[in-house]
């Protein structure tokens, strides 16, 4: 580290982390509980107290880019001990945002998804594009006879729509967000003398993706937490079941397209068992999400947006997915197809928006602890 | 002060509870210049928390050095009433005209008791000996310590109807002992009252991860008994889980203080309490380490700063920025080991003691039970006097946390405005 360092607060960038959730950052005193109490902060450098003052004086270098910043899990056990309600796991997560939105390309749209104001129009854009597809094609009434989506909805313009927003947008705009944050984290690990290793060799960080993999499946660091031991549960359950999701989405993408087997399927499928259990497991996984942060005081707060538009939007899926489905085994079409109308609009949010709203952490923080271990801040379990 | 210097008599009495230094300064600032006093104390005898410190600041004396002169000029002055094991029960009146009613438990021992010590030795029966914060017991009939004053023992209540209570009868030779002492209602009528109920140490088992469930990590109340001469080691500092001599020490600042989730605001002295610790360890032990790990070291004024800084030239005494948030315990060695981040290398360091001291801060003892009477306080439970209309004040660590030279000034000025209810009426 120099001798001497010129501090440039970027007020700017204060006054951003506020509005994403951090309004509590200067009541902090550096007394350094957080820096302790944090189970999952190493002994060399811990986190988060360095970064709480790094966000009072405005060193966005030192936070945007920090690989800490993502090591941190946000289990909040530093802020339940904080002394002065600083509450540092908020802070963080404020940086998590403000990181995401910075990363994302086109940067204008990760603005629009961590503000407040614009809920409305990230719903508008599928809604609109829907209407016109639909009107367009003649679909846009409700079909006669027994329920059958295709007839709605055809499974071709769904999977025209969304096989390049899963296979070329969100791996595009994740790739940009990639690149930027392994640039940012490398800089800063270089910069602050942490990195054991300075280049970036590609194949023998993929080894320490894999190394990070059980780990992260595994959810061993947030396991380790203490005061929100209810997170760890709750976290699990929607993780697997999005994976549960995604897994059974490929699966009858495959029979669709390969076997030529439409659906709908028979409940006692497998793939419809794991379908539905993923679908309750979610749903649960979700409102055990929604109790434990409404325990937890300061966190209804405007900042907290970043973390309930997902919250919602995921309820909403499971919601909207759920009834589509007893709709259609009771037949009601009137409210069936609407119903799947809306859970359409929701699945295009959640697909489109991944790489800019608080989703994107499940590959940055990914990116983030595979470098941790690469450039030997922590080691391979 | 002599009969010839004293000043003449003045109309209107005042009623101080209290008998810590705050209420002593403010008992006898009132009655030395010709008021009447009322002191009255809940305890079996006069002092407060001064009595239980090896030395306290500004000159590092131990207590009696400025309690006896106190008791010495209690004692000559004929104005001066004082009640101990004595609790104000009612207050009704307005400024210059309040009617109070205190209630005086029985001592059950009288004025007879010569201190020979023949009862106590006759008590078969342990009891928790609070004066050292239970690091020792006492008998069923105690001397509350050395220096008590008023010199005379004490029966317990919880002998009362017991056969040591007979035996302590027995072995009276001076018939001191009237076990048949019932409790007296005394009326007083008083022109002004000043509390001066002062403070208890912070329940350090609230703080749930600073380990004060182990034998090993003590609080600086408990530092003081285990230094001072009249303590339960007779001021060897050991470890109280084997009594053994000490090489590393730790002190833990802010200990639930200027912590919302505990107390929010700054306890004032415990900084200095602790570096003035750190000298008792250095002079038993002067080979032995001694590590302060605080937030801010907060040494007010120009006399706790000099000092301060004489600390920190001392090569044994390491003072680190971090505050402690995570204690642990060997359980073969009883060692303690305390975890901070030193904010200025920004490593995280565990350290492990010998002993590990929390400084915890002070409650006022108003925050769970209230005055009698129309009293306000703020959100601590620190009584606010209610200047403007005067007639009731409070004074020392009943109004915020402060060392003993700020109560004695705090105690005087309210003497003063206690005189002048009087003098307006």
């Amino acid at each position: 580290m120099a001798d001497s360092y010129r501090v440039e607060p970027d007020l700017k960038f204060v006054r951003q982390l506020v509005a994403l959730g951090g309004e509590t950052l200067k009541k902090c005193y550096q007394c350094a509980t957080c820096s302790v109490v944090c189970p999952i902060s190493p002994d060399e450098r811990p986190f988060p107290r360095k970064e709480m003052i790094a966000a009072q004086w405005g060193l966005k270098d030192k936070l945007v880019g920090n690989m800490d910043v993502w090591l941190c899990h946000y289990c909040n056990d530093c802020s339940t001990y904080c002394p002065r309600g600083a509450r540092p796991g908020d802070v963080l997560n404020a940086v998590r945002a403000y990181s995401i939105m910075e990363y994302s390309w086109p940067r204008w749209l990760g603005r629009i998804v961590v503000d407040s104001r614009f809920w409305w129009l990230l719903l508008a854009i599928p809604v609109a594009i829907y209407l016109v597809l639909l009107g367009a094609t003649g679909h846009l009434h409700i079909p006669e006879g027994h329920i059958h989506f295709d007839k709605f909805f055809p499974t071709l313009y769904v999977d025209l729509i969304f096989v390049p927003l899963h296979m070329l947008w969100v791996p595009l705009v994740f790739g940009i967000g990639i690149s930027r944050l392994m640039k940012d984290m490398q800089k800063n690990a270089v910069a602050d003398g942490r990195a054991k290793r300075t280049g970036l060799n590609v194949p023998d960080f993929l080894r320490y993706i894999v190394c990070t993999l059980p780990v992260i499946l595994g959810q061993f660091k947030f396991r380790q937490c203490t005061t929100n031991k209810d997170r760890d549960i709750a976290h699990l359950l929607v993780m697997y079941s999005f994976i549960g999701l995604f897994t059974v989405t490929g699966l009858f993408f495959v029979a669709l397209y390969i076997l030529q087997a439409p659906g709908p399927y028979s409940q006692v499928n497998p793939v419809k068992i794991l379908a539905n259990v993923s679908a309750i497991a979610l749903f649960v996984g979700i409102l055990l999400m929604i109790r434990n942060r409404r325990k937890e005081k300061g966190n209804m707060s405007k900042g907290g947006y970043f973390d309930w538009s997902l919250i919602i939007l995921i309820l909403g899926l499971v919601v909207t997915g759920g009834l589509t489905e007893l709709t259609r085994l009771a037949d009601w079409r009137y409210v069936c197809y609407p119903m799947y109308f809306v859970h359409l609009v929701l699945v295009f949010s959640i697909s489109t928006y991944i790489p800019y709203c608080k989703l994107a952490h499940l590959v940055y923080r990914a990116v983030a602890m595979a470098y941790s271990r690469y450039s030997g801040r922590e080691p391979c379990e | 002060m002599t009969e010839e210097h004293r000043a003449e008599e003045k109309k209107g009495s005042i009623l101080v509870v209290g008998g810590g230094i705050s209420g002593l300064t403010a008992t006898l600032e009132a009655a030395e210049v010709g008021y009447e006093v009322f002191l009255v104390e809940k305890n079996a005898y006069l002092g407060g928390r001064v009595t239980q410190l090896k030395h306290y600041f500004p000159k590092l004396c131990p207590p009696t050095c400025g309690l006896e002169i106190n008791f010495r000029r209690i004692k000559d002055n004929p104005r001066i009433s004082f009640y101990t094991l004595a609790e104000v029960q009612k207050v009704s009146g307005n400024p210059g005209n309040y009617d109070v009613t205190v209630k005086i438990n029985p001592r059950y021992v009288n004025e007879k008791c010569t201190c020979c010590g023949e009862c106590e030795k006759v008590c078969m029966t342990d009891l928790p000996d609070e004066f050292n914060f239970d690091m020792a017991t006492t008998k069923g009939a105690y001397l509350p310590h050395e220096m008590a004053f008023p010199m005379r023992y004490v029966i317990s209540p919880k002998i009362i109807g017991t056969d040591d209570a007979k035996r302590c009868v027995e072995a009276c030779k001076y018939d001191a002992i009237e076990l048949d002492m019932q409790p007296k209602t005394i009326n007083l009528k008083v022109g002004a009252i000043i509390w001066a109920t002062g403070w208890k140490p912070y329940d350090a088992s609230k703080i749930d991860n600073l380990g004060f469930e182990y034998p090993n990590v003590i609080t600086n109340m408990m530092m003081e008994r285990l230094a001072a001469p009249n303590g339960p080691t007779r001021g060897n500092i050991l470890r109280p889980s084997d009594s053994k001599e000490i090489s590393k020490i730790a002190f833990v600042q802010c200990a639930g203080s200027r912590d919302e989730n505990h107390l929010p605001y700054c306890s004032y002295i415990c900084c200095m309490a602790s570096l003035k610790q750190a000298t008792y360890v250095r002079e038993q032990y002067p080979e032995a380490k001694i590590y302060i790990f605080y937030i801010d070291i907060r040494a007010p004024g120009q006399r706790y700063e000099k000092f301060y800084r004489k600390i920190k030239e001392d090569e044994n005494i390491f003072l680190i920025k971090g505050k402690v948030a995570e204690v642990q315990e060997d359980a073969a060695t009883k060692d303690i080991t305390v975890v901070a981040e030193n904010a200025v290398t920004g490593e995280r360091i565990h350290e492990t003691v010998n002993i590990a001291v929390l400084a915890t801060g002070m409650v006022p003892n108003t925050a769970e039970t209230k005055l009698p009477g129309d009293v306000k306080y703020d959100p601590d439970g620190f009584v606010v006097s209610d200047l403007a209309k005067g007639g009731i004040f409070a004074t020392g660590c009943a109004v915020k946390p402060l060392d003993v030279v700020s109560s004695n000034q705090h105690a005087t000025g309210m003497a003063l405005r206690a005189i002048q209810t009087l003098v307006r009426r």
